[in-house]
């Protein structure tokens, strides 16, 4: 049987960097993958990003602890599709997430740049399903609060 | 310049038949079906119905009022279980602009008497164009053409 939980969540950051320069995090393919994709402990088999409305982003990655934290050997996979793309301003996407092939969520995200006090404010929000055997809610909340503390120190160092 | 602004918002819809579950299902995955209840109201000139229905597939249909505003929506699928549950994303376009991106889950579950139908709509409403009580009164509308056709 099934099971589905519904829930949504939004963080708020500021970014010294300008909305242009936020914005290039997320469009440009080198940089997306410095700061979304490429970590410590993650072995990334793939990447691809077509960044244009109605394109699609798949990134496949392994845990290098994977066999001893979930007992089997693990690839995780995303999957996203952008439905919006306003330059500098707005980019709604679509996105799954997959463990050793079985879908565990789909989310909607919506992130907003805005200009503010010499930088940038970026809204992030997410509303989500998500099924059986999968996260919850507040690991993924916790993963995008990392991620978008990934992306702070990305634009602070390529600055 | 158009001022960008954004809307969230979650409706649930709720539903019980007295059918079994997979007739319900049916109703969604079955294009010949779905195209029988799932559209505008009866007096709007409309698209054809397309629906590839599976992980990947794509769902369209638009229509509008004689000569007046086109709405167009449009679906890309993203989870099945059959008899269960259907998720997909969905972009609402009134003529060029895009008004919403939402995620729809449909939960397909059996009763003792049937299926209840859970409906949970989350969507983000672009630039003023529309808000989530429009939407929630439209899509009870849809849900009533679906009683209709199962009920028949």
């Amino acid at each position: 049987m099934t099971t589905t939980t519904h829930a949504s969540f939004v963080i708020e950051r500021h970014y010294s960097a300008s909305p242009p320069r936020v914005y290039a995090a997320w469009s440009d393919p080198e940089a997306k993958r410095a700061w979304f994709v490429e970590g410590e402990g993650w072995d990334i088999q793939s990447f691809d990003i077509d960044f244009r409305e109605g394109g699609s982003e798949k990134s496949v990655y392994g845990f290098r602890r994977g066999e001893e934290v979930f007992g089997e050997k693990t690839a995780f996979s995303n999957e996203t599709v952008f439905n919006e793309i306003v330059e500098n301003e707005r980019i709604v996407f679509t996105y799954s997430m997959a463990r050793n092939g079985r879908r565990f969520s789909v989310s909607l995200a919506t992130v907003e740049i805005k200009p503010a006090d010499k930088g940038s404010r970026l809204i992030f929000t997410e509303h989500g399903a998500f099924f059986e055997g999968g996260d919850n809610v507040t690991m993924r909340e916790q993963g995008w609060q990392e991620l978008l503390g990934k992306l702070d120190t990305f634009l602070a160092e390529s600055a | 310049m158009t001022k960008r602004t954004t809307t969230h918002a979650t409706f649930v819809i709720e539903r019980e038949y007295p059918h079994p579950p997979a007739k319900v299902f049916a109703a969604f995955a079955d294009p010949k079906k779905k195209a029988r209840w799932f559209g505008g109201p009866d007096d709007w000139e409309k698209s054809n119905h397309q629906l590839d229905f599976r992980v990947g597939g794509k769902e369209s249909i638009s229509g509008g009022p004689a000569g007046g505003t086109v709405h167009a929506y449009n679906a890309e699928i993203w989870d099945i279980v059959d008899n269960e549950r259907i998720v997909l994303a969905y972009e609402m376009h009134l003529d060029a602009a895009r008004i919403s991106v939402s995620l729809a889950t449909t939960e397909i579950k059996p009763t003792a008497t049937g299926t209840r139908l859970i409906y949970t709509e989350q969507g983000v409403y672009l630039d003023g164009y529309d808000d989530a009580g429009q939407r929630e009164e439209g899509t009870q509308q849809l849900f009533g053409q679906l009683d209709a056709f199962l009920n028949t």
